[in-house]
């Protein structure tokens, strides 16, 4: 009973599960990953080919670039509005705050591709509600898909539009838990509503945004059907990110190799970013 | 650096004393700011929504009119109709059971864990529970290994079975669920388990009669995340299982998005069926999920 | 600790128990099939397959079809790799960008072996053309192909009567260009209310664009022989270049094309955006349910002074049963129902798809002359005349892709059209590693 092994029997049943669907997986598709891949199948051992076909891709440098880009604005935009959000419901009351709250999550209950179709119906394509009102007040079709920056742009806003319900709820729920007295305190030192926010609000904040942050970073940097649907990663490859590259290899070109192989190394590059992350927020476990 | 300090120059100003007339000016503004705001957030989702459901109510000549028709249309339930003599009532039942047994599963593997990560303290406790936060991303990204991931489940006999999709959403849903219930943990006082002990009880029926019923809110939210991300999932869903009857609501509204084109009008009609159900849950239990991840379990 | 080691054992246990047990009782020959399409569903096609297992399975009680429903793009990839685990469908339906893929693999059998040699010299003329060519290889026939599509123009006759145009007058490139001009209608203000042609440039759910008949017609082929793209010889940039011109210069086509998909323009098409669009002719069906059956009609590309039509691009779905499977007579039975002379004119009649066999076209005589139904008459024609066939001696999965991309360049950073075309070879010969 008080052995140094103590309790881990109650991680067991946990990792044996995480060990089997997620851990395993893993290995075989690194495993995968060393043959020559022919229709779908694993012939001849081929080390590390697969991994050097990628890096002799000239177009993935820029493909890398753009995902970062994507991936950072998104992420920054989602938390700064999402924390924003979070405070206003807070400060909005039980039951107006809920009705906001509902209104918010509403985007992320609906399935990517749906939700992603939907709004590029609705807002982007000119037969759609806004196309329609806009050249009836005799505006010029805007065409944001046209444009490299303006596709990238609203890939960046689809992407907020669709996550941040998720993280308004986890924000909220932090902010709820910091106890008012705080603020009051504060307030009665003569603290301005900037100093509360910099120095209360945001340091107990710190483990809900760490893990929106984690779950934001790579829900974006994982995406496929958001720019699949959204912009067919053009005009050009303007809004071409890697997972789409992924995807292309393992679809379009059937190129099983190259495409495990990229998965992968995207895949250990995630797991360096969230160890990066903890790291960063000196979060202790 | 000059946004910056602008930003801090203006939370100075606040409290510097500005006339009456002048705040009341401000007031106004800030509250048309507001206001505006608000607008844009409810016409950004909403209008999605709404234009979704007005157009499961359209028949196929109204779908593309142009200019688009707006209320101008005669309503029609036949999308609903389509859809549902396209089996997708069974495909609702499947995802409902699936949803079902994975939030009790989720579950009943986290909260020990979670447990033996916050009591106890054996060796590679951190290692294991980074190893946990780490597998965030298998969950969120396991897109891309698609095709090894599924030759790897047909060779250990996994796939196409009623305990396949199960399986996977449990695995995927978990490491957030053991974080979310570890937090919650940390907030219940150790001293009272500690007094339990002393009296004799078991580590068992510390975690059965003292963290179960204290953690009660925390599960409730967790239960949710859980169940919202198994319900959306797409592409275990659409790739694991190929039987009809095991074939959960994603692949099957997919379907409408089909070879011949996309079909707005069921596609849009098995949508709004398809979120019925969250939003049930969220109106039923969308507070308790705040207060939930609040009992410390997001707490600094 | 006990309850949860003895659970998730419990959990194993069961699981294992569950799926050993399944593949025990036999008698009737269950034979899976996997396809698009869900037979519980309600569109034409989807009702026609209904109809078709349950008539098959009345005339054979002692078979069973129980069809698999996939997502179209995922379902060949799927079938690879299942036939590599040993675990393949008996019947599947492969895309043609997959086709060479699913042949080279070794994961279908040879429907000769079936049922083709038990067939009267009579009913293999029937079948002939180009796509039985397409899977006939070293005397081995590999699949049947259904859901045929010929990708060419569709229009609407009523706004070519508004305009005063003659479909049948568009014979060469030129009259296309002046059609499309006479077919644009711009309003009071300046806004183009319709356009004359369209076609959409999205990489995803790329269809074979306007220049790939053009190039077709007056080049070598977009393949040089070793499989390698050759996209930016003479017909190809002098394709691309009447493509890109048609928005650039004559304005006869949408700019916002450049980022519409396949759907897009249908639906571009349905609002009565565009008076001819490039089109599929397995979605006039889907078109006429909307606008109605006199309001889309479809017709062959422009020709130039050598060839009468441009060849459109043909795809479709190759029916085979895999090489692994236990019940292959009982697949192949079907799958010679499902695409024999009943199958086939259920499909035209019933589910708006083209005839896949000349004695089908020509018993439908009065079915073709309804009002509508002459998208049958100029499909079949058409394949039989005037079509190509994406290579499968090779991979060729992701030209269309590239193709659209170079367009998009063209139009959006206003790249140079042979640039442009070179660029995209390069990208699909790196793709391929050739």
């Amino acid at each position: 009973m008080h052995s140094k092994y103590a309790g881990i029997h109650y991680i067991v049943p946990a990792f044996a599960l995480l060990t089997l669907v997620l851990f395993s997986p893993v290995f075989y598709g690194v495993w995968f990953s060393l043959f020559r891949i022919q229709y779908g199948s694993p012939t001849d051992f081929a080390g590390l080919d697969n991994f050097r076909d990628l890096l002799s891709d000239p177009t993935l440098p820029a493909t890398l670039h753009r995902s970062a880009i994507f991936t950072a604005a998104a992420v920054s935009i989602t938390i700064a509005l999402s924390l924003a959000l979070a405070i206003w419901i807070h400060r909005l009351g039980e039951r107006r705050g809920f009705l906001v709250q509902i209104i918010v999550i509403v985007p992320w209950i609906i399935s990517t591709v749906v939700a992603t179709l939907l709004f590029r119906w609705v807002f982007v394509n000119d037969i759609g509600l806004a196309g329609s009102i806009a050249r009836m007040a005799g505006l010029d079709d805007i065409q944001m898909l046209n444009n490299p920056h303006s596709a990238m742009a609203l890939l960046v806003a689809v992407s907020v539009w669709k996550r941040i319900g998720y993280a308004v709820i986890i924000l909220l729920a932090g902010v709820k838990g910091i106890p008012d007295d705080y603020e009051e305190a504060a307030l009665i030192d003569g603290a301005t509503p900037f100093q509360i926010f910099r120095r209360i609000t945001l340091p107990l904040l710190k483990t809900p945004l760490l893990l929106v942050a984690i779950v934001l970073t790579l829900s974006n940097l994982n995406t496929v059907e958001t720019p699949l649907v959204l912009t067919g990663g053009g005009p050009g490859d303007a809004t071409r990110i890697l997972p789409m590259d992924v995807f292309d290899r393992a679809f379009i070109t059937y190129d099983l190799g190259s495409a495990t192989a990229l998965a992968l190394a995207m895949f250990f590059g995630n797991v360096l970013l969230v160890l990066a992350y903890v790291r960063l927020a000196k979060w202790k476990t | 650096m000059t946004a910056h300090t602008a930003l801090l120059a203006c939370s100075q100003g606040q409290s510097v004393k500005i006339p009456r007339a002048h705040r009341r000016i401000l007031s106004t503004v800030t509250g048309l700011v507001v206001a505006a705001l608000f607008s844009l957030l409810v016409i950004l989702n909403l209008l999605p929504l709404i234009w979704g459901m007005l157009t499961s109510l359209k028949g196929e000549p109204d779908l593309f009119r142009f200019p688009p028709v707006i209320f101008d249309f005669t309503p029609t339930l036949e999308n609903y109709q389509r859809v549902i003599d396209s089996g997708f009532l069974g495909n609702m039942r499947a995802s409902l059971v699936y949803c079902v047994v994975t939030v009790v599963a989720a579950l009943t593997l986290a909260l020990p864990a979670a447990y033996a990560f916050d009591r106890f303290n054996f060796p590679l406790r951190q290692p294991l529970f980074l190893l946990i936060v780490a597998s965030i991303p298998l969950s969120l990204g396991a897109a891309a290994l698609l095709i090894p991931n599924y030759l790897y489940f047909t060779k250990l006999g996994l796939t196409n079975a009623w305990f396949t999709l199960p399986l996977i959403y449990t695995a995927h849903q978990l490491p957030m669920a053991i974080w979310i219930m570890k937090g919650t943990l940390e907030g219940i006082p150790k001293e009272l388990d500690e007094a339990a002990i002393a009296d004799g009880a078991t580590h068992f029926e510390v975690l059965r009669h003292i963290i179960l019923p204290l953690s009660r809110p925390a599960l409730g939210a967790a239960g949710v995340l859980t169940f919202v991300g198994s319900w959306n999932e797409f592409v275990a869903s659409s790739v694991m299982v190929d039987s009809p009857g095991l074939r959960p609501i994603q692949p099957a509204i997919y379907n409408f998005i089909g070879f011949f084109g996309r079909e707005w009008g069921p596609l849009t009609a098995s949508a709004m069926l398809a979120i019925i159900p969250i939003l049930i849950t969220f109106a039923l239990l969308g507070r308790l999920i705040v207060s939930g991840l609040t009992k410390g379990s997001v707490k600094g | 600790m006990r309850p949860f080691v003895r659970a998730s054992l419990a959990v194993a246990v069961l699981s294992l128990g569950i799926s050993m047990s399944l593949p025990a009782f036999a008698q009737k020959a269950t034979v899976r099939m996997w396809t698009f399409l869900n037979p519980s569903g309600t569109t034409p096609r989807e009702v026609t397959l209904a109809k078709i297992i349950s008539d098959f399975q009345a005339a054979n009680p002692d078979i069973e079809i129980v069809t698999e429903t996939h997502a179209f793009d995922q379902l060949t990839p799927k079938f690879l790799a299942a036939h590599g685990t040993g675990k393949a469908p008996d019947i599947i339906w492969a895309a043609t960008d997959f086709l060479g893929d699913a042949i080279a693999s070794g994961s279908l059998a040879d429907l000769n072996e079936l049922f083709i040699n038990k067939w009267t010299p009579e009913q293999i003329a029937d079948r002939k053309g180009p796509y039985w060519d397409l899977t006939l290889r070293n005397g081995k026939q590999y699949a049947l192909f259904t859901s045929r599509n010929y990708i060419s123009l569709l229009y609407r006759p009523d706004f070519f009567k508004q305009a005063g145009v003659d479909p049948d007058s568009i014979k060469t490139w030129d009259d296309f260009v002046k059609a499309a001009k006479a077919l644009t209608v711009t309003d009071t203000s300046g806004q183009v209310v319709r356009y004359g042609f369209a076609q959409g440039y999205s990489e995803h759910q790329a269809d074979p664009l306007l220049m790939i008949p053009m190039a077709l017609a007056n080049g070598d082929g977009i393949f040089k022989l070793d499989g390698r793209a050759n996209f930016a010889h003479p017909a190809g940039v002098a394709a691309m270049k009447f493509q890109t011109d048609l928005i650039k210069e004559h304005k006869v086509s949408p700019p916002q094309a450049a980022a519409w998909t396949v759907d897009d323009v249908y639906e571009q098409f349905a609002s009565g955006r565009a008076a001819m669009i490039l089109g599929a002719s397995v979605r006039v069906s889907t078109l006429q349910s909307k606008l109605g059956d006199d309001k889309v009609g479809m017709m062959l590309w422009p020709g130039s002074g050598e060839v009468e039509h441009a060849p459109a691009v043909m795809a479709g779905w190759a029916v085979g049963v895999w090489s692994g499977s236990k019940v292959k007579a009982q697949a192949g039975k079907f799958v010679e129902y499902m695409l024999g002379p009943i199958g086939d004119k259920m499909w035209v009649e019933k589910g708006g798809q083209s005839p896949g066999l000349l004695s089908t076209l020509a018993s439908l005589g009065d079915f073709i002359k309804q009002p509508g139904k002459d998208y049958l008459r100029v499909a079949a024609e058409g394949s039989a005349k005037f079509g190509w066939l994406a290579p499968i001696d090779f991979s060729a999965g992701g030209y269309r892709q590239a193709l659209n991309k170079a367009g998009q360049r063209i139009l959006v950073n206003g790249e140079d059209v042979k640039a442009s075309l070179e660029r995209a070879e390069s990208d699909f010969n790196r793709q391929h590693k050739r």
